[in-house]
C-alpha cells in the first residue's frame, strides 16, 4: 500500500483532471449540432462570471432552467488583419458589442447579436460588422466611414477585453473605449464632445482612469450599450 | 518491472523510466496547450468572483503547502536534528498530495481556457514551468517507490518540483496580487 501511494497520488490527479475536462467539455460545448468540439454556447449559469461584471449587468440574470444552452457568452480581441487597428467583441447572452479603434482618433462602436456562429452588428452612420465565430476565434469584416477592416481574433479572458466609460465632465460629453489585450497592452480612444483623441491608460483591475482631470471608471462591456 | 535486480546496488538506471514518463507528461501538456484552441472560458468554482481568482487562490494554497513540503523534507533528512518526529513523514506525504490536487484544476483551466502562451516573458515562463512541473512531479512520484536510487535523487527531484511550483506561483498569483490586487 505504502509503495503504491505515489502512484495513487498521480492517478488521483489524473482522475481529477479527467473529471474537470469532462465537465468543461459538457458545459462549454453547444448542444449536439456544433461542428466544433469546443463551442461557445456555454450554459449561462456557470460561464456568466467569466464574461459578466458582478455589478450592474443590464440583462437580468439568466436562470439555468429557463435559458436555452445556445446563448453565447464570449470575448474576442486582437489586432485587425494588416495591423493599424484593434478590435474587441464582447458577447453577453447573445448580445454583442464590438469596438474597433486605432488608439489615436478613429473608433467605431457596434452593437448586435451573436448566435448560431454568426456575428451581425451595426453602428452609427451605417457602420456594420459581419462575421462568424467558433473554436475560440471570431472572423469577420467591419465596414465604417468608407473603410473596411477584416479580422480574425482569439478569445480572451479577463482582465483582457472591452471597457467603456461614459460621463459628463464640465458639460462635455465624454465617451471612452478601451481594449485590453492578453499581453497587458491597451488601445483606446476617448471622445470629448465628439472630438476623438488617444485615451489615457486605465487600471484594468478597477477601470479607474483620469480624463481632463476627472476621475472616471471604465466598466467591462456586458450586454447592450447604454448612453452613447 | 525489474526492480529486484537493482535493489542490491546503487544505480541511477532506475530513473530512466520515470524520467521518460515525466518527459512524456511535460511534452504532452505543452503540445496540448499549443494545439488546442483556447476557449477563453471554463467552468467556474462557486464562491469566487471569477475563474482567475479561483486559480490565484488555489495556486496560493498549493504554494503554501509547498513550503510545508520544503520544511518537512528538511526535517525528514535530519536537517533540524537527528530526532525526526514520526508525524513528519505523513505530513510530507499528505501536504504534497493536497498541493498536487490543488494544482490540477488550475492546470486544467490554464490549458483548456488559455493554452500555452508566449505573449511576454511572464506567460512564457509560466507556460514552460507549468509543463515542467507536472513532468517533474511525475518523475518524483514514480521514483519514490524505487529502491537503490542514488541519494541525491529525491532531494533533486523534490527541489525541482518545489522550485517549479514557486516559480509558477510567482508568475501567476504573485503577479495577480501585485498587478490586479488581492481579490476573492
Amino acid at each position: 500500500m505504502k509503495r503504491n501511494g505515489p502512484l495513487l497520488t498521480l492517478l488521483a490527479g489524473l482522475a481529477l483532471a479527467a473529471v474537470l475536462i469532462t465537465v468543461n467539455l459538457t458545459v462549454t460545448a453547444r448542444g449536439g449540432d456544433d461542428p466544433d468540439p469546443v463551442g461557445f454556447g456555454a450554459a449561462p449559469a456557470t460561464s456568466a462570471p467569466a464574461a459578466a461584471a458582478p455589478s450592474a449587468s443590464p440583462s437580468a440574470e439568466a436562470s439555468p432552467t429557463a435559458a436555452p444552452a445556445a446563448k453565447v457568452n464570449a470575448i474576442w480581441a486582437g489586432t485587425v488583419n494588416g495591423g493599424g487597428a484593434t478590435i474587441a467583441i464582447s458577447v453577453t447572452d447573445g448580445v454583442a458589442v464590438a469596438y474597433l479603434c486605432d488608439g489615436k482618433k478613429a473608433e467605431v462602436w457596434l452593437q448586435g447579436t451573436a448566435a448560431d456562429g454568426k456575428l451581425s452588428l451595426t453602428g452609427k452612420n451605417g457602420a456594420t460588422l459581419v462575421g462568424t465565430f467558433g473554436g475560440g476565434k471570431a472572423t469577420g469584416t467591419v465596414t465604417a466611414s468608407g473603410r473596411k477592416w477584416t479580422f480574425t481574433v482569439k478569445a480572451v479572458a479577463k482582465p483582457s477585453g472591452l471597457y467603456r466609460a461614459t460621463a459628463t465632465v464640465r458639460n462635455a460629453k465624454v465617451v471612452g473605449g478601451w481594449i485590453v489585450l492578453p499581453d497587458g497592452s491597451q488601445v483606446g480612444v476617448v471622445t470629448v464632445d465628439d472630438v476623438p483623441r488617444p485615451a489615457p491608460a486605465i487600471d484594468p483591475a478597477t477601470g479607474a482612469v483620469t480624463v481632463d482631470g476627472a476621475a472616471l471608471t471604465a466598466e467591462p462591456v456586458t450586454g447592450a450599450l447604454t448612453a452613447n | 518491472m525489474s526492480e529486484q535486480t537493482r535493489r542490491t546496488r546503487v544505480s541511477a538506471a532506475g530513473l530512466y523510466v520515470p524520467l521518460l514518463l515525466g518527459a512524456v507528461v511535460t511534452v504532452t501538456l505543452g503540445v496540448y496547450g499549443s494545439v488546442h484552441t483556447p476557449t477563453g472560458i471554463a467552468v467556474n468554482v462557486a464562491g469566487f468572483s471569477g475563474p482567475q481568482t479561483v486559480k490565484v487562490w488555489l495556486a496560493t494554497g498549493a504554494a503554501l503547502l509547498a513550503l510545508v513540503q520544503l520544511v518537512s523534507a528538511f526535517a525528514m533528512w535530519g536537517k533540524f536534528g537527528s530526532r525526526v518526529p514520526s508525524w513528519i513523514g505523513p505530513l510530507h506525504r499528505w501536504s504534497g498530495r493536497f498541493a498536487f490536487l490543488l494544482t490540477v484544476p488550475v492546470a486544467v483551466h490554464c490549458l483548456y481556457a488559455l493554452g500555452f502562451a508566449t505573449y511576454d516573458t511572464r506567460t512564457l515562463a509560466h507556460s514552460l514551468l507549468g509543463c515542467f512541473f507536472f513532468g517533474a512531479f511525475t518523475v518524483k512520484m514514480l521514483s519514490l517507490p524505487k529502491r537503490g536510487l542514488p541519494g541525491w535523487t529525491l532531494p533533486l527531484l523534490g527541489g525541482a518540483v518545489f522550485t517549479a511550483l514557486i516559480g509558477l506561483w510567482l508568475t501567476s498569483s504573485f503577479w495577480y496580487f501585485t498587478t490586479i490586487g488581492v481579490r476573492f
